[in-house]
């Protein structure tokens, strides 16, 4: 029930490495020091509901924001991965949930908060639709992945006796999600993750670039993950699930 | 003659390289998708639905400052969107060519609605900044009597946005298609709050409460 928090530092995701480039290598090594994922992760369950067998999640993207919206190929990975494996929880499309209860969950008409759920289950054939989708618990992501500083350059030219490059740049990408889930059974709001993953890759450039490159949004994909699996088969939210096999 | 020969050729790789640039500098978009039908309640009346042909062959074209020409055509979706709205609104729907109507739709039909695109603006970033392409529609409905008198006009408007790729007229199509349901969740959820709208169906409704009276009575 209570919650917290975990930072992590982790190693950046590595191309194949090219052979004879010793010291483009080493450049590389001597900067890997400096680039990697960070990620601060902050669960809170406030009640005790789990899924039950035959129940089903919803992912949907917040998207009454004018500036920003939780990327789509983000809420495909979240919903992929929570329904991969044994133990994985049974999703619901998002697309086909949103048509099916059309004009309900559009960006304008969606509800904000477990109150508005209530109100927009009280109308006439709502409540109804939703049962029929099997769906008990619907999982709200919001935030983006977006570049938060970048600098460095790097130069190519080519000759006739062959083409290089020389230089290095930077980029720092911050994820930053927030998944409420809200229990449409007992009308309440379940609990909140928020998680916030950042990474920087560079680039060195001798002769040929070799990328490291730190995927915040892949590691907030799957730390989000995790922690809503524990959510929602997990009373309190952070030991061990129960088996819905 | 090989004089004429080469300005000949001249000309054509020119018209050629002319047509390249155009063609590389524009962008075309159909918007086609299929709408859901929305979950309310039909609104009591039995409403004629006038579709003129502006609103099936409504295209869009703009030249875009410093990327090209886009022409989006939106006639198909208009129709796709509007059709399942208006028969879920509705007790029924007929589609009537035009205002007054005639004389067997006027027994018929309780009002008559014309839905118009008014306007369609749209923006697709150049900067790395801007992540989204954006897209806003406005309708007008006019909702009529059968004998042509208008009861009410109303706007209606619709903004969507959809992630920037590679493809832009797709993340074009795709922030129509959000924009268009955004418009047809307003219709579908706001029409009946409207004032005009709101006298006129509770004037329906007395009509049809008294033609039941004076058959009981007679």
């Amino acid at each position: 029930m209570n919650p917290h928090w975990q930072l992590i530092q982790e190693s950046p995701t590595r191309p194949r490495r090219p052979a004879g480039l010793l010291p483009a290598l080493a450049a590389g090594s001597m900067l890997l020091s400096g680039c990697g994922v960070t990620s601060l992760m902050e669960p809170y369950k406030q009640t005790d509901a789990v899924i039950g067998s035959g129940e089903q999640v919803v992912v949907l993207a917040r998207k009454h924001h004018a500036s920003h919206e939780a990327e789509s190929d983000f809420v495909d990975c979240i919903s992929d991965a929570l329904a991969r494996g044994d133990n994985g929880i049974e999703v619901h499309s998002s697309t086909q949930f949103e048509d099916m209860m059309y004009p309900w969950f559009e960006p304008s008409t969606a509800p904000l908060d477990t109150t508005e759920l209530g109100e927009l289950l009280d109308r006439p054939g709502v409540l109804d639709q939703v049962e029929s989708t099997g769906v008990r618990f619907l999982i709200w992501l919001d935030g983006s992945t977006d570049r938060v500083s970048s600098g460095g350059g790097i130069t190519c030219a080519a000759g006739v006796g062959g083409a290089g490059c020389m230089g290095l740049a930077w980029w720092e990408d911050d994820a930053t999600y927030d998944a409420t889930v809200w229990d449409i059974h007992e009308l309440s709001n379940t609990g909140t993750i928020h998680a916030d993953f950042s990474g920087r890759s560079v680039m060195p450039a001798i002769i040929i670039p070799l990328p490291f490159i730190a995927r915040p949004q892949a590691k907030a994909c799957r730390g989000l993950t995790e922690q809503l699996e524990q959510f929602l088969t997990s009373p309190s939210g952070d030991g061990e699930g129960i088996n819905l096999g | 003659m090989r004089n004429r020969n080469l300005k000949s050729s001249i000309r054509g790789l020119a018209a050629a390289a002319g047509c390249g640039l155009l063609v590389g500098c524009s962008s075309s978009v159909v918007v086609l998708s299929d709408f859901p039908t929305p979950l309310i309640e039909p609104l009591p009346v039995r409403m004629g639905v006038i579709y003129d042909a502006e609103l099936y062959d409504f295209v869009h074209a703009e030249q875009i400052p410093q990327q090209s020409i886009w022409t989006i055509q939106l006639g198909d979706a208009n129709i796709a969107m509007l059709e399942p709205l208006f028969d879920a609104m509705f007790l029924e729907t007929r589609e009537v060519e035009d205002i007054p109507v005639g004389p067997v739709d006027i027994a018929r039909l309780d009002g008559v609605i014309h839905p118009v695109l008014q306007r369609f603006e749209f923006d697709v970033p150049i900067g790395q900044r801007d992540e989204f392409v954006e897209v806003w529609m406005q309708y007008g409905l006019t909702l009529y009597e059968p004998d042509g008198q208008i009861v009410v006009e109303w706007t209606v408007s619709g903004y969507g946005k959809s992630e920037l790729e590679r493809n832009r007229e797709q993340s074009v199509e795709r922030a129509a298609i959000v924009a268009m349901r955004e418009v047809g969740a307003a219709i579908s959820t706001q029409f009946a709050e409207q004032a005009e709208v709101a006298y006129w169906l509770e004037e329906r409704q007395n009509e049809s409460a008294l033609a039941v009276d004076s058959r009981i009575a007679n």
